[in-house]
């Protein structure tokens, strides 16, 4: 009995304890507690590929320009800029700072393009810096990276040459890949660059002060950066590293995250302790990806066709993934792309094709004969690790063998194993998911040209490709959008992916923190502008 | 006492005795070891019951597919993850017309003015019937909105922060209709409508309550059987829904044939891994006990060899040696693994039971006589191992049983749409608070065919040790 009591008032104190290390928000000190999904595996802006390390360094770093609370673009280390058809020109703000006190100059740019571009530095993003001029044969090693397109032609003015007109070369710079680098800073460290908060140089709303490997790491508020008066924390702590919801959901509970994310089960707890449940979408859109390769079956149009028109988005978005905020994937571009003066989509109406299993099954049966086959053999769709991946996959399987009487085998892969079998075309159909890199039709558009590297499935086509480089080419919005309205109808009729999905998520955020911005592209969610209220 | 010097003997005293034949008679019928270790069984009352139990699952296995023809693997988008139930019945409707929803022309799409506050929107309510195939709302408008968030919720809200769902959002004062398909059940829904100035929400709320009609389409009915050929007009009429005994899982596929499949599948890794290699063990640990020696040394040093190889990282190799890519039942390189990997603690028990019984006397008496080694083998040493070797058998089955569920359950074995009742827990923990089913039917299973082999297995020991013959 005594042991029992003692274990009781163990438990009473440690209940206690925790009442008062509630502190996920903390008004006096206008302190915040985050949890991350994963460690962020790489800090260096030039090679970061993953939303944790791009939402950590929107935090601390900026780049020319950045995006508001609204999404719109303001200025961030550049004052002002013009930009025409061939060039574009940034003027530096006098006040940009370095963590250390030195100022940001134009110079911190050019070589971080530079080194960015660099064959050695093995971007995966590289490419994101090809409007500029001599960008790609630089990253192609056929030129030596002192001849990019950029100059510095003071400290406080850079000046851009484009390879061709980019429309939305602004945007871009708002981007991770554009970001300064301090070469000084960056040869004295070396290979540790990036690896340790001292490692790093910050020129950010916020600037990391501590980082203890797989176990957190705590942003303090930049006291040299030029616009402090707008940002209201003073610490944002990362103390959990976890992507597990139902982990994260419990530690929300007990008052020690701030914002966490719900899926498919956790979100009917998050109802029964009656939070408040917010829904914002990603942005994403997520498709079935067919092998294009020569000796695939899946090469074939009328397969590609017959699955296309047994396939419901709407019965997959609310039947099979049944949370709210997904919309039934219409078009590789997503509906809050912007067109010429409307969204993209209701200038351009994606094509539609109703469910008809009668008209898949003459597709189907013309496929067979094309291919000459008896029957089509088992086709393998690579799936992710993920539960809500899982379950799509085995939806697919169902309906391809009930509609169509198709034997698909699910390859369940971790991300990073996945990604390198897409890459060496080991399968027939894969789930796959394309984010925004910048707020323009074209981060979309040029997936499928046939030179991108992202295109797993190696498609190509001329016609496609000729309408992406008419986007590429010009920057008239008329002419780009009319190209991209193409491209939609080239996607629809030759069945090039199968859009499943655009996703959208539910997640819970403290009430008494407001002012966090969920974006589409960049940081997020972005803790900036946020401030704790009474 | 008789005096001894007195005594005369008589004529009597020499007669022939006549044999007592009522005390020799033998009172109980003559049991051989076999029907002897069977009454021990039955006596056992938990040992009946597991015996019941097993029985009961084979005839689960074997006879359940004949009377519950379900297809295992195919999807009721109509009925997911229902718990067990009787049957239901759902009104047959036509197929889903897409809908425009209601925008407003003589109303502004933004407010001219931003507004401090505005009034809960009014007159929320279904615009249509509503089904399981779609709920459609509309409400008047009201001053000041720049768009409406819609919600949803399983009760009642209390306050502002309990509206449930945030099912979506219209972007425009005007427009004041939505459409929720979003899994839909029949049951009781309280839909919320909180009022927007395009991008913050406005504190008040209206909430309407609304119960779907449970709905089927021709085109599905007809897919699945449940509607004749003349009964495709009858819109509206009230049909029977395929029935689901234990409940449907995650994609609306029925538990009960599930179960059977998965069983199929535990049951065949369960019986046929042991039975081989106990048939292995008993000749390996035979031939090693029977002429020891140096042979006996080498072989056993093999068997310990054996025992320290790592399953799991075999059964991978095997998998891939053997070919079987992804997407493919993993399930033969897991029986070659069991075989190949879990012989040696049956060979062992074998040939210590052969070395005690080979110096027993009645096998030197059998040598003497002439036997032959295989004579001495198949006639006197391995009948009476067969104890200890049932028993093992009887062990090994549910640790089979338990390998395979656990691989399974980490996606080593069969391949998905197969079930097996270690796959299903996992997809079944998933949704474990939500839908309780779909984990408790596979993980009760395992349990129950694991206890009930198990207690068999005491039972036999008990029943088998001939030290503990019955002597009532």
């Amino acid at each position: 009995m005594k042991f029992v009591l003692a274990v009781v008032l163990l438990l009473l104190i440690q209940a206690a304890n925790a009442e008062v290390d509630a502190t996920s928000v903390d008004f006096k000190s206008q302190t915040i507690t985050i949890a991350l999904t994963q460690e962020p595996p790489q800090l260096n802006g030039m090679k970061a590929t993953d939303q944790v390390s791009i939402t950590i360094l929107g935090h601390v770093m900026e780049g020319l320009v950045r995006y508001d609370r609204r999404g719109n673009v303001v200025p961030g280390v550049a004052e002002r800029w013009e930009i025409d058809d061939k060039s574009a020109t940034f003027w530096l703000r006098e006040d940009a700072r370095w963590s250390d006190g030195s100022p940001v100059t134009a110079h911190d740019f050019v070589f971080a393009w530079q080194t960015g571009l660099a064959p050695t530095t093995a971007s995966e993003y590289a490419f994101i810096l090809y409007p500029v001029k001599n960008g790609e044969a630089i990253n192609r090693g056929e030129m030596d990276p002192s001849q990019l397109g950029v100059f510095a032609e003071d400290d406080r003015t850079l000046r851009i040459e484009f390879a061709r007109p980019t429309g939305y070369f602004v945007k871009l710079t708002a981007f991770i890949s554009y970001f300064p680098v301090r070469e000084k800073f960056f040869k004295l460290k070396g290979d540790r660059f990036a690896a340790d908060a001292t490692d790093l140089l910050y020129n950010g709303p916020f600037k990391l002060t501590e980082w203890t490997h797989s176990a957190s790491l705590k942003m303090v508020k930049n006291d040299n950066y030029w616009d402090r008066d707008k940002v209201h924390l003073n610490v944002i702590n990362a103390d959990y590293i976890t992507a597990d919801t139902r982990a994260r959901l419990n530690l929300f509970i007990d008052g020690k995250i701030v914002h966490t994310r719900l899926d498919g089960e956790t979100y009917k707890d998050a109802l029964t302790q009656r939070f408040r449940i917010r829904r914002f979408s990603t942005g994403s859109v997520f498709f079935l990806e067919y092998n294009h390769r020569p000796e695939r079956v899946t090469r074939n149009r009328n397969l590609r066709k017959a699955i296309q028109l047994a396939f419901d988005p709407n019965e997959m978005v609310n039947k099979v993934l049944a949370t709210p905020g997904n919309l039934p994937g219409a078009s590789l571009f997503p509906i809050w792309l912007n067109g010429v003066e409307d969204k993209f989509r209701r200038e351009y109406p994606a094509p539609v094709s109703d469910v008809d299993v009668k008209k898949a099954n003459q597709y189907l049966e013309t496929a067979k004969r094309e291919l000459n086959l008896e029957s089509i053999p088992p086709l393998v769709m690579l799936s992710s690790d993920s539960p809500t991946a899982a379950k799509q996959s085995e939806y697919m399987q169902g309906l391809l063998k009930a509609k169509l009487g198709l034997d698909i085998k699910i390859d369940i892969q971790t991300f990073k194993q996945r990604l390198a079998k897409m890459t060496s075309g080991d399968f027939d159909m894969v789930t796959a998911g394309w984010g925004p890199d910048f707020d323009d039709v074209m981060t979309f558009g040029d997936l499928f040209a046939s030179w991108n590297l992202n295109n797993r499935g190696r498609y190509s086509n001329p016609a496609y490709d000729s309408q992406v480089r008419i986007a590429m080419g010009s920057s008239i919005p008329k002419i780009r959008m009319d190209a991209m309205g193409e491209l939609q109808k080239i996607i629809h009729d030759d069945s090039v992916v199968l859009a499943q999905y655009e996703q959208g998520v539910i997640y819970l955020m403290h009430p008494k923190l407001k002012g966090v911005v969920r974006r589409v592209i960049g940081a997020d969610p972005d803790y900036t502008y946020a401030r704790v209220v009474k | 006492m008789t005096d001894t010097t007195s005594f005369q003997p008589t004529h009597e005293d020499f007669a022939r005795v006549k044999a007592n034949l009522s005390i020799e008679q033998i009172s109980r019928p003559s049991l051989s070891y076999w029907q002897d270790a069977w009454v021990r069984l039955k006596k056992n009352t938990r040992a009946t019951i597991s015996l019941y139990i097993v029985i009961a699952l084979a005839a689960f296995t074997l006879l359940g597919p004949v009377f519950w023809q379900v297809d295992s693997s195919l999807q009721d988008l109509n009925q997911i993850s229902q718990a067990p139930s009787l049957p239901k019945t759902a009104a047959l409707v036509g197929a889903y017309k897409r809908w425009d929803g209601i925008i407003l022309e003589d109303f502004p799409v933004e407010p001219e003015a931003y507004v401090e506050s505005v009034t809960p929107v009014a007159e929320l309510r279904a615009f249509e019937a509503a089904t399981t195939q779609q709920v459609r709302l509309i409400w008047n408008p009201t001053v000041g909105a720049g768009g409406y968030n819609i919600y949803r919720n399983q009760r009642a809200p209390e306050d502002f922060n309990d509206l449930g769902l945030p099912l979506g959002s219209t972007y425009g004062g005007n427009e004041v209709s939505y459409e929720d398909r979003l899994s839909l059940e029949s049951r009781d829904y309280y839909y919320s409508i909180v009022p927007t100035d395009g991008y913050d929400e406005y504190e008040v709320f209206t909430v309407t309550e609304i119960t779907p009609r449970m709905i089927i389409t021709v085109s599905d009915a007809r897919d699945r059987n449940l509607i004749s050929a003349g009964e495709e007009d009858n819109l509206g009429q009230e049909i029977r829904l395929e029935f689901h005994p234990f409940g449907t899982d995650y994609l609306g596929r029925d538990m009960l044939a599930r179960l059977m499949e998965g069983a199929r599948v535990s049951l065949f890794i369960g019986i046929v891994a042991p039975f081989i290699y106990v048939i292995f063990g008993i000749i390996y640990g035979g031939f090693a006990g029977y002429f020891g020696g140096r042979l006996d040394v080498l072989l056993m040093r093999f068997a310990d060899f054996v025992v320290a190889l790592p399953f799991l990282l075999f059964m991978i190799l095997f998998k891939i040696a053997f070919g079987i890519g992804p997407g493919e039942s993993g399930i033969f390189p897991m029986l070659v693994a069991l075989i190949l990997l879990l012989w040696p603690a049956t060979a062992r028990l074998v040939r210590g039971q052969v070395l005690q019984i080979r110096e027993q006397g009645y096998i030197e008496a059998a040598k003497l006589l002439g036997a032959k080694p295989h004579y001495l083998i198949l006639r006197h040493i391995i009948p009476n191992t067969m104890g200890v070797i049932l028993v093992t058998l009887t062990f090994a089955v549910p640790a089979a049983i338990f390998t395979e569920a656990f691989l399974s359950f980490i996606g080593m074995g069969v391949a998905p749409p197969t079930p097996s009742w270690g796959s299903m827990c996992n997809e079944g923990v998933k949704t474990m608070l939500s839908h309780p089913h779909e984990l408790i039917f596979p993980a009760t299973f395992i349990s129950v065919t694991v206890l009930a082999f198990n207690l068999l297995g005491d039972g036999l020991t008990e029943a088998l040790d001939s030290r503990m013959r019955s002597r009532e």
